[in-house]
């Protein structure tokens, strides 16, 4: 309390100080502090070592050096007794100074009290002692007033219970404006929450009134009783639900948003609230309300609905039913409130994954609203965008106007986020597939040469190198800008790493993907020399004879048992590797020096053993391989001798045209040092098998151009998102950094929502390759669905299968 | 019948099947009691898709880890697990299997395996 000692006109304290000198001369204070101690003036003196060296006031310091002067005139000023007597005076008002200081209050108004400060800017013990003794008296206090808040409360509590429930609306209405009041205090709040018939009554009042005042009272109070664990679980088992539930319709904002919180706590804390709020009808209600305008009300509101339609495929349908995804979407497009875009988005993220909501999100122009954000600096934003549009991106192939997603895709291929780069290359993979406007958009914005570099900088982490060779392996073929791309992969030093992609550690489904490219790849002829001297043609012939005598293992063991069992590594089938190698030596063999080494290679009596083969599309390769190399007479000679005539005569008779006809191009090759009559029954047996002559020599012809998408190459895929739950560690199941990538979401359980359409016809590539099939060449009676497993009995509810290491 | 009854067997149906009793004691590795071999299968899972072609829901041992209890014990790949401790295994689901495995650092196991319990 400054005012009281900052006046060093004081008589007392003058004549103090002018004791002070006269007693002891110099140095006088020090000297007096000294004295002072040891007469146990101890702490409350004030006086402390700074109080000589520096003179306080103008006024003060006159009067100083006045006394000063005096001191030296007069040195006996004061006698000892003097100097007693003042210090009994001190002696007596001390405790009146440390009232001061800690009960300024209880002071009577003007009276004075003599001062130990000598020195204004120095503040004495006592003073100093004066604020945390304030503090402590107040907490003091708080303390006391606590209790009386729950003492009142508890008091309180049965009467108002009964006021809520009166018969009149005002008296009901003022209980619930007071309680509001009292639930803003801890402990009557306490008080309140702990009364299960208060909570109830509240609940009542809510359900049953129509007066704004009570709903406003007794929903406020839910809202705070809501932050407590105890008040959540008094507003579950009082049936709060429903009635919140209920204010949702509310025009009344305060009312809106009481309820909307109070039930988003209850969603984020409380068991059970998830299933209440779902009877209630809450997600139609909620769903309505994403119309309104307020981010942060929206924020919240979007996250409810994350909340429960998460693992909930009712829920996901009624938000669909509800228009949700167009107001999602709309959400998306309007504003640019992070918070509010990245708990939207995670809603879309949770939608995007359930079969009857996906079309309707990019029906709404869902691609389009979450490329916007692709660019944003909230990295959890981007992410759930991408991991969104990656879901829908298998339903969006037909999409048009996906100009600004593809380049901002290519764009994210460079980040540093292996996250990022992951999702971004299985969306371009996906737009890719058999989407001629996007590939070619794609190549003129340079992704091929993004997605070579991606390739080369992601090393042997196949979570990007084998979306990403998927996605090139689309962008060679099939469209305007396919050659281009051909060269762009060489120009960029790719060939040289995507054949070493065919070596281990690279897993099967990637393996099937590189082959695919380099079948691509060798469609331009000037790629032919650097895939031959980086080996490719050694890599795949390898591939195809391990792949090949598995396949022959598998079928005598099989044909003990009773049922056929398809030899599956890592979800590839290894007729699909037999299938893509040797398709991919045979466009390769369109080159007489990649002819020369294939004949060493020790490899044409498998292509001649697989003319037996049961599937007709390998029947078809090997035949179109050894069509290739029965150009050369000496490749026609080792086809003869591996005694192919048989086989390839019976195949003249093949339903499917495109095998008929390479096996008659093979055995007409063969005939050319035949003699002529030779040639001429040849050429008989060839007029009656196949009608149409006009496709006779089109050494394309029933290679489908997509061959390499038909076995659903992007079929890997499929077990990757019926992985199941990435909890249960699989090994063999296939893809374990699948299951990285998804140990990495934010929310662990989000894997299993992923995994949520699992088993299913699902799996997006399987369901555009088989469109692929049905529309693409109506020569292909070959459909490649057939030869999967039957689907699980139930699409939603049957994982597909994993194991787990014990 | 029996035979084919132990391998293609519809789950809840009563069965009748040779069984080779496997008795294995877990290592202690680190924090866990480790076994050392996989399953897969269970009523949750499509067999269909398994890659080993296993032809029911059965819980099947798809992995015996090199010189590990599992390996001692005489626990074979593909052996379809029919009991553990007691408790069924013709009808469970993957994930209620691994905690009867996880649950008793001794396992008392029943299993059929191919051309031994049947042909």
């Amino acid at each position: 309390m400054s005012y009281l000692q900052s006046n060093p006109n004081r008589p007392i304290s003058q004549s103090h100080y002018q004791g002070g000198p006269g007693d002891l001369p110099m140095p006088p204070a020090k000297e007096q502090t000294l004295m002072w101690q040891q007469n146990s003036y101890m702490g409350d003196s004030g006086i402390h070592s700074g109080a000589a060296t520096q003179v306080p006031s103008l006024s003060g310091k006159e009067e100083d050096m006045d006394l000063f002067d005096l001191d030296q005139g007069y040195s006996q000023g004061f006698t000892q007794d003097q100097v007693d007597e003042m210090n009994n005076q001190l002696n007596q008002t001390r405790s009146q100074r440390v009232r001061a200081a800690m009960f300024p209050e209880t002071l009577d108004e003007g009276i004075e009290i003599p001062s130990t400060q000598f020195d204004p800017s120095h503040q004495t013990a006592v003073q100093r002692l004066s604020e945390p003794s304030q503090m402590l008296k107040h907490a003091v206090v708080n303390l006391i007033n606590y209790q009386d808040d729950a003492d009142l409360a508890t008091r309180a509590i049965p009467e108002l219970i009964k006021l809520l429930n009166d018969e009149d609306q005002v008296v009901v209405s003022q209980a619930a404006m007071m309680v509001h009041q009292l639930s803003k205090k801890e402990a009557s709040r306490h008080a309140i929450m702990n009364s299960p018939q208060m909570v109830a009554a509240l609940v009542r009042a809510i359900s049953n009134s129509n007066d704004l005042e009570t709903t406003k009272g007794a929903v406020g109070t839910l809202h705070k009783l809501s932050h407590h664990r105890q008040g959540l679980l008094a507003i579950f088992k009082s049936g709060g639900i429903p009635a919140l539930v209920k204010l949702l319709s509310s025009p009344v904002e305060s009312v809106l948003f009481y309820a909307i919180t109070t039930l988003h706590n209850l969603l984020l804390h409380q068991d059970g609230s998830k299933m209440a709020v779902r009877l209630a009808g809450g997600l139609q209600k909620m769903v309505a309300l994403l119309q309104r305008n307020n981010v942060k009300f929206l924020a919240i509101v979007t996250d409810c609905l994350q909340i429960l339609a998460y693992g909930n495929q009712e829920s996901k349908l009624i938000i669909l039913a509800s228009q949700g995804p167009i107001e999602l979407v709309r959400i998306m497009r309007s504003y640019d409130y992070e918070k509010l875009l990245w708990t939207t988005s995670r809603v879309l993220k949770v939608l995007s994954v359930c079969p009857s909501n996906k079309p309707a999100i990019v029906e709404a122009g869902g691609m389009q609203a979450l490329a916007m954000h692709l660019g944003n600096p909230s990295g959890r934003l981007v992410q759930n965008c991408l991991w969104t549009l990656r879901n829908l991106s298998d339903a969006a192939t037909k999409v048009d106007g996906l100009e600004g997603l593809l380049s901002s895709l290519v764009q994210v291929l460079n980040s540093q986020d292996v996250h990022v780069v992951t999702c971004a290359s299985g969306i371009l993979s996906n737009l890719t597939c058999n989407n001629q406007r996007n590939k070619v958009t794609v190549c003129q914005v340079g992704g091929v040469d993004a997605l070579v570099r991606t390739i080369v900088s992601a090393g042997d982490r196949e979570e990007i190198t084998e979306p990403a060779v998927c996605a090139l392996r689309h962008l060679t073929s099939r469209h305007v800008e396919s050659e281009m791309a051909q060269n762009a992969v060489r120009l960029n030093y790719g060939i040289q790493v995507i054949v070493k992609l065919l070596n281990p550690p690279s897993r099967w489904p990637l393996v099937k993907a590189v082959i695919g490219l380099i079948r691509n790849l060798a469609l331009c002829p000037a790629n032919h020399a650097p895939l031959r001297e980086h080996g490719a043609i050694h890599h795949l012939v390898q591939l195809l004879m391990r792949a090949f005598q598995d396949t022959q293992r598998r079928s005598s063991v099989a044909s003990g048992g009773s049922q056929q069992a398809s030899s599956y590594a890592d979800g590839v089938r290894m007729e699909e590797i037999v299938e893509g190698t040797v398709g991919a030596l045979h466009i390769l063999a369109r080159e007489s020096h990649n002819r020369a080494i294939i004949r060493q290679q020790m490899v044409i009596p498998i292509f001649v053993q697989l003319l037996f083969n049961d599937i007709e599309n390998i029947q078809r390769v090997a035949a179109g391989v050894l069509c290739e190399l029965a150009a050369d007479k000496e490749g026609a000679e080792m086809i003869e001798q591996e005694g192919a005539t048989s086989p390839l005569t019976e195949l003249l008779h093949s339903r499917n045209e495109g095998v008929a006809t390479y096996a008659a191009a093979v055995l007409f090759r063969m005939s050319e040092d035949k003699p002529q009559d030779y040639k001429k029954r040849l050429s008989m047996e060839l007029t009656n098998s196949l009608f149409r002559e006009e496709n006779l020599w089109n050494p394309d012809l029933g290679i489908d151009p997509d061959l390499q998408d038909i076995l659903s190459p992007d079929q890997a895929y499929d077990t990757m998102y019926a992985q199941g739950p990435p909890s249960v560690h699989s090994n063999h199941g296939g893809r374990p950094y699948q299951q990285q990538g998804y140990d990495q979401i934010p929310i662990d359980m989000q894997g299993l929502e992923i995994g949520s359409h699992a088993g299913g016809n699902g799996s997006t590539y399987s369901q555009i390759e088989a469109m692929d099939v049905a529309n693409g060449d109506p020569d292909i009676n070959f459909d490649p669905i057939n030869q999967l497993p039957a689907p699980p009995q139930d699409n939603n509810q049957v994982a597909a299968w994993y194991d787990t290491d014990l | 019948m029996c035979a084919k009854m132990a391998f293609q067997h519809q789950a809840g149906t009563a069965m009748e099947c040779l069984s080779i009793p496997i008795t294995l004691h877990k290592e202690r590795d680190g924090d866990t009691m480790r076994c050392g071999f996989k399953i897969g299968g269970g009523i949750d899972q499509d067999y269909h898709k398994s890659p080993q072609g296993y032809t029911d829901n059965g819980i099947y041992v798809t992995e015996v880890h090199e010189s590990s209890p599992a390996s001692k014990s005489g626990l074979r790949v593909h052996d379809k697990i029919l009991q553990c401790n007691g408790y069924d295994f013709t009808m469970v689901t993957h994930k209620k299997a691994v905690s009867y495995i996880k649950k008793h650092p001794v396992l008392n196991l029943l299993v059929a395996r191919k051309g031994v319990t049947s042909t």
